[in-house]
C-alpha cells in the first residue's frame, strides 16, 4: 500500500487533561475507503483521539495529515470543512429546537438570505438527506425535546452525513440503535466504504466491530497496543488486547432453564399509553428476570417507564404482589422497586452534582431519622460502601459524575438500587456504554440479585444479552406484546428476530 | 487522577475577606466599632432571613423575585391587622400568615400552571406593590406598638434572629426538603425517576420563601418601628445578589449551600454600610458603586468558575458537554 491510500495519518499524538494522560504517542493510519474499529476500555482514551480528530479538543504534541497536508482543526466546524464529522457518545442536540435546524446547526447560511433562514428550503434539504441516507423519516419541524435517545442520535448522524464527510467518526452509536436501526447503520457504512469515504467506529460490542469493520485498533490506559485487520482476529485476542490478560467472553448465565419462585411480586394489567404501548399484560415472580426485546417502535421502553410509574396517562394497572398499586414513582419506590433508565445522563443521574448525591438520593427516605433529620455520616458511609463494594473507580465520593467513565457512573447508578431492600428492580439498557469489563461485572450483579430473590424487568436493545440472562422473554412489537419465550424452549435469536419483524 | 483544588470553593471567603478588609482599613477602624457591628447585624437579618427561605427556590433552579413585596404585603397587613382589632400580637401570626399564603399562591401557579418563576414572580413585584402602597394610604403611618417594643431589644431579637436561622438551616441542610430542592436544580428528570414529588417540593418551596418574608417583615419593623410605602423594595435584588455572590450557581442545584448565602448576605451588607461609614450614604453614588463592586466580584468568580471547569475537564472516554447554554433561565 502507498500513502497516496491514506486518507488521514496520525503521528505521536498527545493529550492531558489535568494529571491525566488521555492519549500518549498515538500513531494511527486510517485508509481511504476503510472502516475502522477503535476499541478499548473505557477510559482508554478513544474519545479523546476521535475529539481531537474531529476538532474538539486541540492535541498536546504530534501531528495529523490529512490527504498529504498537515491538518490541525481549530473548532468542529473547521473541521467539517475539511470534510470530517463526527456523531459524539453524550448526546449533542439542542433541546428546545427542531430537527432541521439541528441538522444544519452552525450552517445555516446556506439557508439564507438577510439574516432570515428559509425554512422551506431547510426542511427540504433535511428531508432529501434523510431518504437519501434512508434514516428513519421524521419531521423536520418537530422539536427534539421530547424525542428518544434514538431518534435524537438519528439526527446527529444525519449532521453528520449533511457535511458529505469523507471520513466519518462513530462514537458508540450503535449501542443507543434498535436492532432495524443498526442494520440500516450498517448499511450505511458499507455504502460510504463504497464510496471510497472512511469511517472510524467505536463501540463496546466486539462482534458488532469484527463484522463491520476492515481493520482495528486497539487502545489500552492512553496507547495503541495493536492494530490489526478484523479478518484475522478472534472476540478473545481482541479481548486480551484491550484488558492484558485474559478474560472469558462467556458471562451470562450458565443454566439453561427457568429458574424462579411460584411467589408473583408485580403485575401488570392492560398497560396502555396513547401512541407507546397497547394492552401490555405480564406476571413478575421473585427471583425472576424478565427481558423485553423488540424494534425501535415496539414500545418495550416504555413499558419499563410505565411500570415504574412514570407514564404520562393511561390505561390498566400496575399492582404489586404486597397488594399496592403502583400510581406514581413514590408508590413504586414505596413498593421497593427501582429503575435504571436507559438515558443515563439525562434521567438517572445528575451528572454535574458529586457521586454523593447521586448515590444517595433514592435512598433519603429511608435513612431519615427523627424530625426528618439525614445524618451526613451515615450518608456518607452508605455512598463510601456503594463505592467500595462495585469497586467505582474515583478519587471519593465528593468527585463529580462527569469526571466519571461511562462504565463507573452505571456502576453508581446500580449501585444506589441495590443497596435498597428492592423487591423489583427494572433495567432499562443496563450494559450500554459500558466496556466488557463492567459489562460482565453488571450481569454478575444481576445474577446476585437473582439469587436474592430480587425481580428483575430487563429490557434490552441486545438480543444476546437478553437472551443470556433473562428467565422469560417477552417480543413486543408495535406496542404490543407478540410472543413470550420460556428459557430453553425456542431460546435462540432466530425465533425471536422472527416475531419481532 | 488527582483532587483538583476548586477555586470557585473560595471566592465568596476571599471576597468576603477583602471586603471587610477593605472597609475596617478605609474606615479607619469604625467599622469594627460596637455600635456598628451592631448595625451591621440589624442591616443583615432581614436579609438573611429572606434568604433562608429564597435559597429553597434558587436551588430548584427558580428563583423568587417577589420576597420583597411579599416583606412589605405582610408587614402593612400584620400591622392593619393588630391596629384594627387592638391586639398588638397579632402583628406576627398575621405576617406570617400572609408571607405563606403569597408564597403558596406563587408555588401553585409555577408548579401547576407551569409559569417560569421568573415572570411570575417579576408579575407579583409589580403587582403587589400596587397592593401594599394602596393598604398604606388607607391605614396611613404606622409604628411599632409600645407593647411589641420589648421584641426589639437584642436579648430577645438575637436568639430569636439565630434560632430561624438555624431551624432553616437544618431543613436545608439536614433534611430531604433540601436535598430534594438540590436535586431537581441539578436534573428535574432524574430527581422524578428518583421519587422526588416535584410539584409538592415546588409549593413548599416558595411557601418557605414567603413564610420568611413574613418573618423578615416583623423585624423590618422593629428595626424600623412601623411601616412605609418603600418597606421592602429592593429587598428581592440585595437576597438574590447575596445569594449568588456566595457563590450559588443561577441553576441551583446542589452548588446552593445556607453557608454561601450567610457569606454572600454578610459581604452584601458591608458594602452599603462601609460606604455609608466613608462617606458615601445609600442612594447618592453609592448605589453605582455598589453596582460597580457586584459586578467585580462576580466576574472574578465566574472567571474562577471557567478555570475550575478547564483544569477539570473529564478524562478521557467521555468529552464533557456543558448544558447550560441550553437551558433556561430557570423555572
Amino acid at each position: 500500500m502507498s500513502a497516496a491510500d491514506n486518507i488521514l495519518e496520525i503521528r505521536g499524538l498527545c493529550k492531558s487533561f489535568g494529571s491525566t494522560r488521555a492519549n500518549i504517542n498515538i500513531d494511527f493510519t486510517l485508509k481511504r475507503g476503510e472502516i475502522k474499529g477503535l476499541i478499548g476500555e473505557n477510559g482508554s482514551g478513544k474519545s479523546t483521539l476521535l475529539s481531537q480528530i474531529a476538532g474538539l479538543y486541540r492535541s498536546d504534541a504530534g501531528e495529523m495529515t490529512l490527504n498529504g497536508k498537515p491538518y490541525s482543526p481549530s473548532s468542529p466546524l473547521d473541521a467539517n470543512r475539511a470534510k470530517i464529522a463526527m456523531v459524539m457518545q453524550e448526546l449533542g442536540v439542542v433541546e428546545k429546537l427542531p430537527v432541521g435546524i439541528n441538522v444544519y446547526l452552525g450552517r445555516l447560511e446556506q439557508f439564507s438570505s438577510r439574516g432570515a433562514v428559509n425554512m422551506k428550503s431547510l426542511n427540504g434539504a433535511v428531508s432529501r438527506l434523510f431518504s437519501e441516507w434512508n434514516l428513519p423519516p421524521m419531521p423536520p419541524n418537530a422539536v427534539v425535546s421530547g424525542m428518544m435517545i434514538e431518534q435524537r442520535k438519528i439526527i446527529e448522524l444525519a449532521r453528520a452525513l449533511s457535511v458529505e464527510p469523507d471520513i466519518l467518526l462513530l462514537d458508540e452509536i450503535t449501542q443507543s440503535l434498535s436492532l432495524n436501526n443498526r442494520n440500516s447503520l450498517y448499511a450505511l457504512i458499507r455504502r460510504l466504504k463504497d464510496m471510497g469515504r472512511s469511517v472510524i467506529v467505536i463501540t463496546h460490542d466486539i462482534d458488532e466491530m469484527l463484522a463491520i469493520s476492515d481493520s482495528i485498533t486497539v487502545l489500552r490506559d492512553g496507547e495503541v497496543v495493536g492494530d490489526v485487520k478484523a479478518s484475522e482476529v478472534t472476540a478473545d485476542e481482541i479481548r486480551y488486547m484491550m484488558v492484558g490478560r485474559n478474560i472469558s467472553g462467556d458471562y451470562y448465565r450458565a443454566d439453561t432453564a427457568p429458574d424462579y419462585a411460584e411467589e408473583v411480586v408485580l403485575t401488570a394489567e392492560g398497560l396502555t399509553v396513547e401512541g407507546e404501548i397497547e394492552d401490555v399484560s405480564f406476571q413478575l415472580h421473585r427471583g425472576e428476570i424478565l427481558g423485553f426485546v423488540g424494534l425501535s417502535d415496539s414500545g418495550i421502553h416504555s413499558v419499563g417507564k410505565a411500570v415504574f410509574g412514570l407514564a404520562k396517562a393511561g390505561k390498566g394497572r400496575v399492582a404489586l404482589g404486597s397488594g399496592g398499586e403502583v400510581k406514581n414513582t413514590r408508590d413504586a419506590i414505596a413498593g421497593s422497586m427501582g429503575y435504571v433508565p436507559k438515558d443515563r445522563d439525562n434521567e438517572a443521574l445528575m451528572i454535574h452534582a458529586s457521586i454523593f448525591h447521586n448515590a444517595t438520593l433514592p435512598s433519603l427516605k429511608e435513612f431519615r431519622g427523627p424530625a426528618g433529620f439525614l445524618s451526613p455520616a451515615r450518608l456518607r458511609k452508605l455512598s463510601g460502601d456503594i463505592v467500595k463494594k462495585l469497586s467505582v473507580k474515583c478519587t471519593g465520593i465528593q468527585q463529580a459524575m462527569d469526571a466519571l467513565s461511562g462504565g463507573n457512573k452505571q456502576k453508581v447508578n446500580l449501585g444506589r438500587w441495590l443497596a435498597k431492600d428492592l423487591k423489583v428492580l427494572v433495567l432499562d439498557c443496563p450494559t450500554r456504554g459500558v466496556d466488557v469489563g463492567v459489562k460482565g461485572y453488571i450481569y454478575e450483579l444481576m445474577k446476585q440479585a437473582k439469587a436474592q430473590g430480587i425481580a428483575m424487568i430487563l429490557i434490552s436493545d441486545e438480543l444476546t444479552e437478553a437472551l443470556g440472562m433473562a428467565d422469560r422473554l417477552i417480543v413486543m412489537k408495535d406496542g404490543r406484546i407478540v410472543r413470550t419465550i420460556l428459557r430453553g424452549e425456542d431460546f435462540t435469536e432466530r425465533s425471536i428476530i422472527e416475531v419481532m419483524i | 487522577m488527582k483532587k483538583g483544588v476548586k477555586l470557585q470553593t473560595f471566592v465568596p471567603f476571599i471576597a468576603f475577606a477583602v471586603i471587610f478588609l477593605f472597609f475596617t482599613v478605609a474606615s479607619k477602624g469604625k467599622m469594627v466599632s460596637s455600635y456598628n457591628l451592631k448595625m451591621l447585624i440589624d442591616q443583615s437579618m432581614v436579609i438573611i432571613i429572606v434568604g433562608c427561605g429564597a435559597l429553597f427556590v434558587v436551588a430548584q433552579g427558580g428563583i423568587d423575585l417577589s420576597v420583597g413585596v411579599n416583606l412589605a404585603l405582610s408587614g402593612v397587613v400584620g400591622m392593619w391587622a393588630a391596629t384594627l382589632t387592638g391586639l398588638p400580637f397579632l402583628l406576627l401570626p398575621a405576617a406570617l400568615a400572609v408571607g405563606a399564603i403569597v408564597g403558596l399562591f406563587n408555588g401553585v401557579v409555577v408548579s401547576k400552571l407551569k409559569v417560569p418563576s421568573f415572570i411570575l414572580t417579576i408579575a407579583m413585584l409589580i403587582g403587589v406593590r400596587g397592593m401594599v402602597h394602596l393598604i398604606q394610604t388607607k391605614i396611613g403611618a404606622q409604628y411599632l406598638p409600645a407593647s411589641l417594643r420589648i421584641l426589639n431589644e437584642p436579648y430577645i431579637k438575637i436568639p430569636l434572629f439565630v434560632a430561624i436561622v438555624a431551624l432553616m438551616a437544618f431543613i436545608f441542610e439536614f433534611t430531604r426538603v433540601g436535598r430534594f430542592s438540590q436535586a431537581m436544580g441539578e436534573n428535574e428528570t432524574v430527581a422524578r425517576y428518583a421519587g422526588v414529588p416535584v410539584a409538592r417540593m415546588r409549593i413548599l418551596a416558595f411557601v418557605l420563601s414567603g413564610l420568611m418574608a413574613g418573618a423578615a417583615s416583623i423585624f423590618s419593623i422593629l428595626t424600623i418601628g412601623g411601616t412605609s410605602q418603600t418597606m421592602g423594595s429592593f429587598t428581592e435584588m440585595k437576597v438574590a445578589m447575596a445569594i449568588f455572590l456566595g457563590g450559588v450557581l443561577v441553576t441551583g442545584g446542589t452548588s446552593a449551600r445556607i453557608y454561601k448565602m450567610l457569606l454572600g448576605s454578610f459581604s452584601i451588607t458591608i458594602i452599603v454600610n462601609g460606604l455609608a461609614i466613608i462617606g458615601y450614604p445609600e442612594t447618592q453614588a453609592s448605589e453605582s458603586v455598589q453596582g460597580v463592586l457586584l459586578l467585580l466580584i462576580l466576574l472574578v468568580a465566574m472567571a474562577a468558575a471557567s478555570r475550575d471547569r478547564r483544569r477539570g475537564a473529564p478524562p478521557c472516554e467521555e468529552p464533557s458537554q456543558t448544558q447550560e447554554a441550553s437551558s433556561p433561565p430557570g423555572r
